[in-house]
Order: structure tokens, then sequence, then C-alpha cells
């Protein structure tokens, strides 16, 4: 017989690829059609048509299955892989559900966290010439106090502009334009800047109508928001429309005849540069009739408080040269002067970032806020892996087993250790879906979280966007991975000969010590969480009842906006529920008050204090008490300066003034205006509880205009029906003073409003201890069930032989107490460092924290533990222990 | 056809089967329909026709005895069942009834034109 044998190759590729069913039939058919070929048509046509049938053999139905086999790919491996942990979570349901419910509620605040970090980075990454565009910041000393400001000098901006090479665009802005209009649908408010000519060629914000180059050029044009152009002018073009706007804030006033010459998109949330309206810069060299305004804005080296100075540097300059030329400018300056003015330039992703600045053109969010929410959001998310770890390994007995029969299979320790990561990541990917979920919940009372110091969260939307998705798969991976680790680790080094002979000996093994560190490491988390909610909240309370020395109950402050107080005053004591009246040029109490250099008559001693015009009724109704003298009697005449103050006892030690009696009739000197003392009075609360300047404090008479005018009316009301009182005092304004807003408060509504950035940090941290405890008390339950299920027999023969429910919950719960003991004794004295040193690090006036507050987190988590542990004992104590005991 | 699923290749292939009775092999099968048809058959057409019929019913398998050539692999014999046979006739009923139904005119067309 000739027996020629086809390609080996092409033989090899058949059998690799063919289904092994049909594998020794087809080969059978193909050598026989080979050798008859080489018979009729010759070795190399036979070879030929030997690859073409092989090839046509490539087909869906004669091919083997992808799964099962492990040469061609894994995907069956992962296919038993999934099916095994979805059968083992399916099994261990309680513990699946513990693990979901922890993992996801940890994993709510990690994606509130993504979503923030992302939308923190995407700020301001709109403008076109981000990489090269800076602030010019400044730093000074006034008044002893150091200074870091995000503003400059309008001198500065022009300096750079015209004097520095390297320096391709200089934009100076000036905040002050703030107007109500009264339009058919209601009043509204309305802010803004002054801006040069080149606003647009630095930012890249979209102008929708008008011509961007010309746009900011003549005086008085003015460019509006889309919004506000369609509430303002409804349904019609507004360029070339007239408008009239008032400059009020910002160093001067004054009144803009001025037209619209541009429409610009609205700025989007993602931008530190928030604005209604912009209005050429070259309206404010007009001289204006109003205060404030100085014909020197432009040459003024000192008026660093005054303009942002925006800068887009050519590519080719250093940062640190445009720092240097500015030193060169203001060499002169800094010689002459006392305290030096330093000008430094920053980048724009560091514009909403940094914290270093105030003065700030827009939102911020601190580095130093995002590294303690970063934090605490990480340790509430380690928590919650803990859990997964702790249950896992505590579970590690039962699946030894499993993982014996997988090894002796085959199984390398690679393939285990990847099976366990796997069910580790399939929970991790369902808390996910879980976590998304509470996520929805959380976030509208994160974004309402008010904030003042910060412009709130209501700088962020919190969007979901697809790009996130990718971000929230990786970041439930990690988790996955992170909390699977080590008891894949653990469960994969066993050994399979150890598994089935002895088990017990497993136990040794099974990172006990690990497990109680973990376990120690939640409970200090959650007794400090709790503690932390604790105290804070005591010091929240105890600054809103704090008594400020004088009396605010019932006193309701009106804002005013003209010089009509005295007309208003009139009407409202018309009013059968007001009780009294009182002027002031501020409002004591809650972070507001007139500063300046006080001296004494010799000018020996000289110090800072605050001071508050106020007229002859303000003191009674307030209900401070003088030491000594007298209070003031008849109000000043029209354009009579006040002469006369009454200080309070700090005053006097800060000019030496000796005792009240001698104080009175002295002279002191304030602003550099003289005053005679007629009256002395307690010290007070001056200015906040968390913030002060000084603690002397002045009064003197109101004037009826210039810095001692009075600008508040406060209104003391006894009523039943605050409604309709409020609503009358509403009504009288609004008559006198049709265009702007009420604006009034009771004093200690003012107060408590000052107080909200506490209120924020006290929130936040109740939501995580919330979270903290709800986690570990997860985690405890899993692990208490765990203990009681596998010591069941232990528990029946002791009850058998006479022990009672008192011994068995002694038992069961002493390793628990001990460890929350440990736990207690390191979380309880880092915590306290932490409250006082850092988080209530502001406020000068703390309340005092006794044992009981310092033991309530211990006390909770205690509570809890004993909650849980008594319920599982009385499951196991309830059995009878014969059915229990009787198989055996 | 609402009731045997057979497509014209798998048609012949059923009846190939049947018409070597007994000695029905891939490479048997094959060169049959070669030689029939006049054209070639390539063995992945014809073995995923055989496990689509085996799927269906119409044929069934067995392993033949190991002999020296073919490299020594076994012959892998196909038998028509009877659900086969069936689906056969059923295929033949329905071309004789389509055939019969057909108007003479046409039919006398067609022979003449061709």
């Amino acid at each position: 017989m000739n027996i020629s044998d086809p390609p080996k190759n092409l033989l090899r590729l058949f059998r690799w690829f063919c289904h092994p069913d049909l594998r020794p039939f087809v080969e059978g058919d193909l050598i026989e059609i080979f050798q008859h070929h080489v018979k009729t048509k010759g070795k190399r046509k036979a070879n030929w048509l030997f690859a073409k049938e092989v090839g046509k053999l490539v087909r869906p139905s004669l091919i083997k299955n992808l799964e099962g086999f492990k040469r061609l790919n894994n995907y069956g491996m992962f296919k038993n892989y999934l099916k095994t942990s979805i059968r083992s979570l399916k099994n261990n349901l309680l513990f699946s559900t513990i693990n979901v419910f922890g993992l996801g509620i940890s994993m709510s605040v990690g994606i509130l966290m993504i979503l923030l970090l992302t939308e923190l980075n995407s700020f301001d990454q709109f403008h076109e010439k981000k990489e090269s565009l800076y602030r010019i910041t400044s730093s000074s000393k006034i008044h002893e106090m150091e200074l870091a400001l995000s503003t400059a000098s309008h001198f500065i901006g022009e300096q750079l502009a015209n004097q520095v090479t390297g320096v391709d665009e200089v934009l100076i802005m000036r905040p002050g334009i703030s107007t109500n209009l009264e339009l058919r649908g209601g009043p509204i408010s309305l802010t803004g800047y002054y801006a040069t000519q080149n606003f647009f060629d630095v930012f890249s914000f979209q102008l929708l109508e008008g011509n961007p180059n010309t746009a900011l050029v003549e005086p008085n044009s003015i460019v509006l928001t889309q919004t506000l152009a369609n509430k303002i002018f409804p349904n019609v073009n507004p360029i070339g429309k007239a408008l009239v706007l008032e400059s009020d804030g910002g160093w001067q006033q004054r009144t803009i005849q001025g037209k619209v010459t541009g429409v610009v998109e609205d700025p989007p949330t993602n931008s530190h540069l928030q604005f209604e309206s912009l209005v050429s810069l070259s309206t404010y060299d007009q001289p204006a009739e109003g205060n404030g305004w100085n014909p020197s804005f432009r040459t003024n080296q000192k008026a660093f408080q005054q303009s942002f100075v925006y800068v887009v540097l050519n590519e080719d300059t250093q940062p640190v040269a445009i720092e240097e030329a500015m030193a060169d400018i203001m060499a002169d300056y800094n010689q002459k002067e006392e305290n030096p003015i330093i000008h430094g330039i920053q980048p724009l992703d560091e514009f909403v970032t940094s914290d270093k600045y105030i003065n700030r053109s827009g939102a911020s969010f601190s580095k130093k806020r995002i590294s303690i929410m970063l934090g605490l959001t990480a340790i509430v998310l380690l928590s919650a892996c803990f859990n997964y770890t702790n249950l896992s390994l505590a579970r590690a007995l039962r699946r030894a087993k499993e993982v014996g029969v997988r090894k002796v299979n085959g199984a390398s320790r690679l393939h285990l250790l990847l099976q366990f990561m796997i069910e580790a990541t399939l929970l991790s990917l369902i808390s996910f879906t879980v976590g998304v979920g509470l996520f929805f919940v959380i976030r509208p009372g994160f974004l309402a979280l008010p904030n003042p110091a910060a412009n709130g969260f209501s700088m962020f939307e919190l969007d979901i966007a697809p790009i996130h998705l990718l971000y929230f798969l990786f970041f439930a991976i990690m988790i996955g991975i992170l909390a699977g680790i080590l008891p894949a680790i653990f469960l994969s080094k066993l050994k399979a000969g150890t598994v089935f002979n002895d088990a017990s000996k497993i136990k040794l093994f099974s990172g006990l010590s690990l497990r109680r560190i973990l376990i120690v490491f939640q409970f200090a988390l959650s007794i400090g969480l709790i503690m932390c909610a604790f105290l804070i909240n005591k010091q929240y309370q105890f600054a809103l009842n704090y008594d400020p020395g004088y009396e605010t109950e019932n006193i309701f402050n009106i804002s005013i906006h003209g010089d009509y107080i005295d007309l208003l005053e009139t009407e409202y004591k018309k009013l059968p529920a007001v009780v009294a009246t009182a002027k002031a040029s501020t409002v004591l109490g809650y972070g507001s008050g007139e500063m300046g250099m006080a001296h004494s008559e010799d000018k020996s001693h000289t110090g800072m204090a605050l001071i508050n015009a106020i007229d002859e009724n303000y003191l009674t109704m307030h209900g401070f008490e003088l030491i000594a003298g007298n209070y003031f009697e008849q109000p000043l005449s029209e354009g009579q300066e006040p002469d006369q103050v009454i200080l309070n006892k700090s005053f006097l030690s800060l000019l030496q003034m000796g005792s009240p009696q001698e104080a009175i009739g002295k002279h002191i000197f304030f602003r550099n205006a003289r005053f005679r003392v007629i009256g002395v009075v307690e010290d007070f609360i001056t200015y906040s509880l968390n913030l002060s300047f000084s603690n002397a404090f002045g009064f003197v008479q109101h004037a009826t205009e210039g810095i001692y005018e009075a600008r508040n009316l406060g209104v003391e009301i006894h009523t039943d029906d605050l409604l309709t009182t409020i609503g009358d005092l509403e009504g009288i304004y609004r008559k006198l003073d049709p265009l702007h807003p009420f604006d009034g408060s009771f004093h200690t509504d003012a107060i408590a409003k000052s107080y909200e950035s506490e209120k924020t940090t006290f929130t936040i941290i109740s939501f995580l201890a919330f979270l903290a405890i709800s986690i570990s008390t997860l985690g405890l339950l899993g692990m208490a069930v765990f203990t009681t299920e596998t010591r069941m027999k232990e528990i029946s023969i002791r009850k058998v032989l006479g022990a009672g429910i008192a011994n068995l919950t002694m038992l069961l719960s002493r390793s628990f107490i001990i460890m929350i003991g440990i736990a207690a004794i390191l979380s309880i004295p880092s915590t306290k460092y932490i409250v006082d040193e850092i988080i209530l690090n502001e406020f000068l006036y703390r309340a005092n924290f006794n044992i009981a507050d310092l033991l309530s987190g211990l006390f909770v988590v205690f509570l809890f533990s004993l909650l849980i542990i008594g319920w599982q004992i009385r499951q196991a104590a309830i059995q009878n222990p014969s059915d229990l005991l009787r198989d055996e | 056809m609402g009731k045997y699923q057979l497509g014209e290749f798998e048609e012949i292939v059923l009846l190939t089967v049947g018409v070597l009775h007994g000695d029905a092999y891939g490479v048997s099968i094959k060169f049959s329909m070669e030689e029939r048809l006049k054209r070639s058959v390539s063995v992945g057409a014809l073995q995923s026709a055989l496990k689509r019929l085996e799927q269906k019913g119409y044929v069934t398998s067995r392993a033949g005895e190991v002999t020296n050539d073919r490299g020594g692999r076994p012959k892998r014999y196909f038998e028509l069942t009877t659900e086969g046979k069936r689906a056969i006739e059923y295929a033949r009923e329905i071309r004789n009834q389509l055939y019969n139904e057909i108007p003479k005119m046409v039919m006398d067309i067609n022979i003449k034109k061709s």
C-alpha cells in the first residue's frame, strides 16, 4: 500500500480546532480522501486539496465549543467562578446582605467624592487660554494684620501691560455692580463687574450678541448674561437698549446711564468667575457723584484690594519672571513704606482650590477641605471593606473543604486567588448599585448644605456623565480587590491535606489577631465619629445659647438703603406690636462692625477697636447696663459729627484708662477724631464667638451721613401674631422703598446663621458617624451571628450542665466588650485632641466638655453591641438543647 | 414544509444516505454526491449538514470498525431513521404536488424552449 501522509501542520491545526466528538471520524475521512487524491491527482494537488478541505471545515457547527477548554481561553473558568460566587453569596444570604449594605452605604459617599473631585477638576477648564492664564495676588499688612489677597491694584495691572515683556494680555476687573431693578415679574437684584475691553480675549465666555472686540470699549457699555437679558428685555433684541445700573459696593457709588452692547452666555457652574453683568471699565474713569470715587485709582499702588488682575502670559514666559518684574516695579514704593506690598502670580488651576488668599472672585473649595473629606471617605470605605474581610475570614472554615477539592482537582494557588477575588468583586459590583441608589438619596441634602465660608456646595452640580461610569466601574473593582485580597490570600494558602485530615488545625491560621485588629479599628472609628458629632453639636448649641452680654430676644433688624430711616421709625412706632425701636450703623454679634485705630489722649497707647454708631434708645433696648457715666440723651443735629463715646471695659484696659469711674470725662481718638468718654459698659461678645478682631468696643451717636450713618433699624416686637406683624413691617417698608427688597431678620436667627459653617461640619460628621456606626453594627451583627452559630453545641452543652442566660451572655460578649474597651481607650483621647485642636480651633469661647460628652460615643457603640449580642444570645438560649445534641 | 424542515443540500445528503444504505460514511457520501451532482462537495459542508440532520433526528450514526488504512481512524456510518424517511417522502410529495399543479402550457413552452 502506498501510504503517504497529509501535511502534518495542517493536520495539527485541524485537530486543534475540530470538535472532539467529530475529530477521529472526520480525520479518517480527510486522510482517505487525501490518499485517494494522491493516487488520482498526484501529491502536490492532493496537498492543495487537503488544505482547502481543512479550511472549509472551520465552521461554527464543527469547531469545538468555547467553554470548558482552558487551552482556548479562560471563559469557562470564569463562568464557573461566577457561578460558584453567586451560589456562595446566595447560600450565605445574611452575610451577603450585610456586606452589600455596608459596602453600598460607604460607596454612596465614594461616588459623591468621585463626582466632587471630577467636578472640581473641571473648574475653568473651558477657557482656551487656561495654560497661560494667571491671576495677580497681593500680600501686605494693614493694621498689624497679615493680608493675602487675590486682588491687586489697577496700577500693577497697567504696569504689567505697558512695562513688562512676555505678558500678552492684562485684564483688569473691578467688583461693585449691584443693582435692584423693578421688573414686571417683581424686583430682581443684579451683580457684576467692571472689566477692560479684552475680557472676551482672555476668557472664553461666548458672546451671543454683539461684537466681542468692541462690546466693552465705550464708557457705559453693558454686557448682560443671557438669562438676565431675557428677564429684562423679554422678546426683544436687547442690543442698543438703555439700562440704568447702580454701582453700590466696591469702593464707590455711582449711577450708570448705560447702553446694552452685548449678550453673553451664562457662566457655567464650573467657572470660578460668576457674574450677571459686565460694564466697561472706561465707565469708571468718569467722575462719579456718589461716595468713594477716587480719581487716583489708576496710579494708587496701595489700592491692591480693589481690582482683579488676570494676565495671559506669553508661552515662553516663566511666572517667576513676572513676579520679579512686579517686585522691581514696587521696589521704590516698598522702600518708602512701612508695610511693603508683594505681588504674586497664581495659575488658573489654583483659583478654586487655594485657600491662601481672601477676596476671591468666585467659588472656592480648598485643598485642605478636599483632603479632610477624602480622608473621612477613605475611613468609611475601609471600614466597610474590613467587614467583608472579617466575615470572609470568619467563614473560611466552611470554604476550606471547597478549596481542598479544587486543589485536588488541579487548581493552582493563582486560580483560587482569582476565584475569591472574583467573588469579592462581584459583591462589590452589587453593592455599587445599592450605593448609586443611596447616592441619589443623599445628593440633594449634600448640595443644600449651607456653608457661607466657601460659597456653599451650590458651586457643584454633581451630575453623572458617561465618563463617570468608567470611573465608577474602576472604583467598584478596586474596592472589591481591596476587600477580597486578604481572605483570598488566606484561603488560597490552605493545603488540601490539612483540610481533609484535621479541620481543627485550620483555626490556628484563621487570622484571629488580624480580625481582632480590624474590629477594634471599626469600633474606634465609630466611637470617635459619634463623639465628634456630640462635641461639635454641643459647641454649636453653646454658641447659639451663649449670652452675648445684651438682649437679642424679639428684636427684628431691618437693613436701610436710603435716607428714610426716621420716617420708617415713626411709622413703625404706630404699630401696637412694636415696643421699642433703635437705629444703629451695624448689627452686633454676627460678624460685622466698623473697625479702626484707637489712641489714648496723649497717644501713648493705641490699639484696634470696633465701633457702632447708635441712637439714644439702642443701649436700653438691648439691655446694656452702665457701670459708670450716662447714656446718650439728645440726637445729633443735621450734619453734626459725633463727639461722645461709651466704651466697654476692654476698651479701657486697651488704652490703660484706669477704672470706669476714672475714665469718665477723659478723651480718646478713634480714626483720628476726638471723643469724650461719657459712659462705660460691661464687656460683651463684640464680633462673634469664633472670630475676634478686638474685644474693645465703643458706641458713638449716629450721624445723618458718612461712616456713622445709621443703616439698620432694630424693632423690638411683642406679639402673638408674628406673621401679621412682620407683614405690616414689610408693607410700610415697601411704601417707603419700593426698589430694595425687604431685608429683615430676627437678631437670634441672624446669629444662628453666622454659625452655619459649624452646622455644616456637624451635619457632615454626624452623617459619617451614622454611616460608620451602621457599617460597624452590620459587621458586629455578622460576627455575633457567626460566633453563636459555631458555638451552638457548646452553648447547648453548657445549658444542659446548668448555665443560665446571664452566664452565656458573659461568655459570648466578653471578647467583644474587651475589644470595645480597647477601641475606646484608643479613640477617645485622639478624638478629643482632633476636636479641640482642629475642628473647633476657631472658637474663642468653648463649651466645657464633661465626662458624659466624652463617653457618648462609647456609650452608643456599647448599647448597639449589647443589643445585637443580646439578641443573638437569646436566639441561642431559647433553642432546646436536645434538638442540637441529639444527633451525636 | 412546516413539519419537516429540510434544506436543498440537506435533502440531497439525506437521499444519498438512503441510496448508500449500510455503507454511508463521510467519504462514500461525498464521492457519491460529487458523481451525481457533478460538483465538488467539501468535507466541512457535508459534516455540518450531517450534524444538522442528526440533530433534527433524520439520521443516526454509529462508529465503525478501526481499519489500518485511513491512518487508523474509525469510520462513522450514517443511517436513515423513520423520521428521516418520512421527511424524504414528505419533501417528495410536496414537489410532486407542485409539479402537477403547474399549468400544462407553461411546461410545454419551457420544454420547447430548451
